[in-house]
């Protein structure tokens, strides 16, 4: 059995000038993603359709768009399921990241300010990551020791870098140097590994500050887009609470 | 593109979408009211500070502004200004206790808290304000 979907994607020049919808009709099997139906157009009706797709089971991040303008990975949305929310489904690139073409977005600058700021998001590159400013190990002696909290944090380490949570969070619409809620939940999930009080100070550090976890005005649609649950806000929120904390030990009794 | 590149039209358009509540949920309506309710009280604190420098010119004038400001349509105004007083406060604090990371999980109860406590208070008020 097949669906007759009718799917209305964004499509631009290269480097987003010339935005426009253009909508397109595909015959799909019964039970397909709005990935199939997006390949489908590209397949049958336009080849210059740029889009970006990997694993096509929640893994990758790599396909993540806004689907009648929520941000969600197209690989493991239900097409059924978009068409009763409107029809025509309506796929656009995320926000937040420069626009490269169509549905394709930019998210090298976003993480590579997490490099530029001793951090990243995957424990896999923690091997990578830059000396200090002195040329010494720094943060290069990365939180590596896993504590016996481990699952509890576990969910921190879900990041697919998609980039759903940077296109959600309103508030990384006005402030492009916000570490943004994938990185700043990137930072709390290694405090919270760290053993070390010289590597837990110096994450703190990293977060405190005008465009750290200050800047964040509580929308919480960062969890609430999270395709992995890694809820992001709330690690915002614990990193805020370390903060009070220091803070409050330092006052003078 | 950084912060430094984007020109200032782009960043009032920018700003555009801490308003847009189009699928988004509850928490984004409270961040939108928020940034709306206090650009409309610090509107007010001037307009109020305006009026009452009319005490400068004697109680004449003032009385004559204090019986235009008793009809129904200003006790109105007055109504929706203490709605957007309630919100903000409310909101404030639910932001506060959960910006130093105290009951974070709880901050959906906390809003629909806030809700009911603001809902019920307006109630109140509106009572007070017409039908005595």
């Amino acid at each position: 059995m097949t669906i007759n979907a009718t799917i209305e994607i964004f499509r631009c020049d290269p480097g987003g000038a010339n935005g426009r919808f253009e909508t397109y009709e595909v015959d799909v099997h019964d039970g397909a993603t709005v990935l199939d139906a997006i390949e489908a157009v590209w397949a049958h009706h336009d080849r210059s359709l740029t889009f970006r797709h990997a694993c096509h089971h929640a893994s990758c991040g790599s396909c993540s768009v806004r689907i009648n303008g929520r941000e969600t990975l197209p690989c493991i949305a239900d097409l059924g399921e978009a068409l009763r929310a409107r029809t025509p489904v309506r796929v656009e690139p995320l926000r937040n990241l420069p626009l490269a073409g169509d549905l394709v977005v930019d998210v090298d600058g976003a993480f590579e300010r997490m490099l530029a700021s001793e951090m990243t998001i995957t424990r896999t590159a923690e091997d990578e990551l830059p000396l200090d400013a002195d040329g010494n190990g720094g943060v290069a002696t990365r939180p590596t020791r896993v504590s016996d909290g481990l699952l509890r944090f576990n969910r921190f380490e879900n990041c697919v870098e998609c980039g759903i949570c940077i296109s959600a969070c309103p508030t990384m619409a006005t402030d492009q140097r916000f570490r943004g809620p994938a990185m700043l939940a990137a930072i709390a999930r290694a405090r919270a590994e760290s053993t070390e009080p010289e590597v837990r100070e110096h994450l703190l550090d990293l977060v405190d500050g005008e465009h750290g976890v200050w800047r964040c005005h509580s929308s919480w649609e960062c969890t609430q887009r999270c395709p992995q649950g890694v809820m992001p806000a709330e690690s915002i929120m614990q990193l805020r609470r370390d903060l009070v904390r220091r803070r409050s030990r330092r006052v003078p009794r | 593109m950084t912060m430094t590149d984007q020109s200032a039209r782009t960043r009032i358009r920018s700003a555009v979408r801490w308003f847009d509540t189009r699928h988004r949920g509850p928490e984004t309506w409270a961040y939108a009211l928020n940034r709306i309710t206090g650009l409309v009280l610090v509107a007010y604190l001037y307009i109020h500070l305006a009026v009452l420098s009319l005490l400068v010119r004697g109680p004449a004038s003032y009385d004559t502004f204090v019986d235009v400001v008793r009809s129904p349509v200003f006790l109105s105004f007055d109504l929706v200004l203490i709605a957007g007083w309630l919100i903000h406060a409310l909101n404030g604090l639910r932001l506060t206790v959960i910006g130093l990371g105290f009951g974070v999980r709880a901050q959906r109860m906390m809003l629909v808290g806030a809700t009911v406590t603001g809902s019920v208070v307006l109630v109140v008020m509106g009572l007070l304000l017409f039908g005595g």
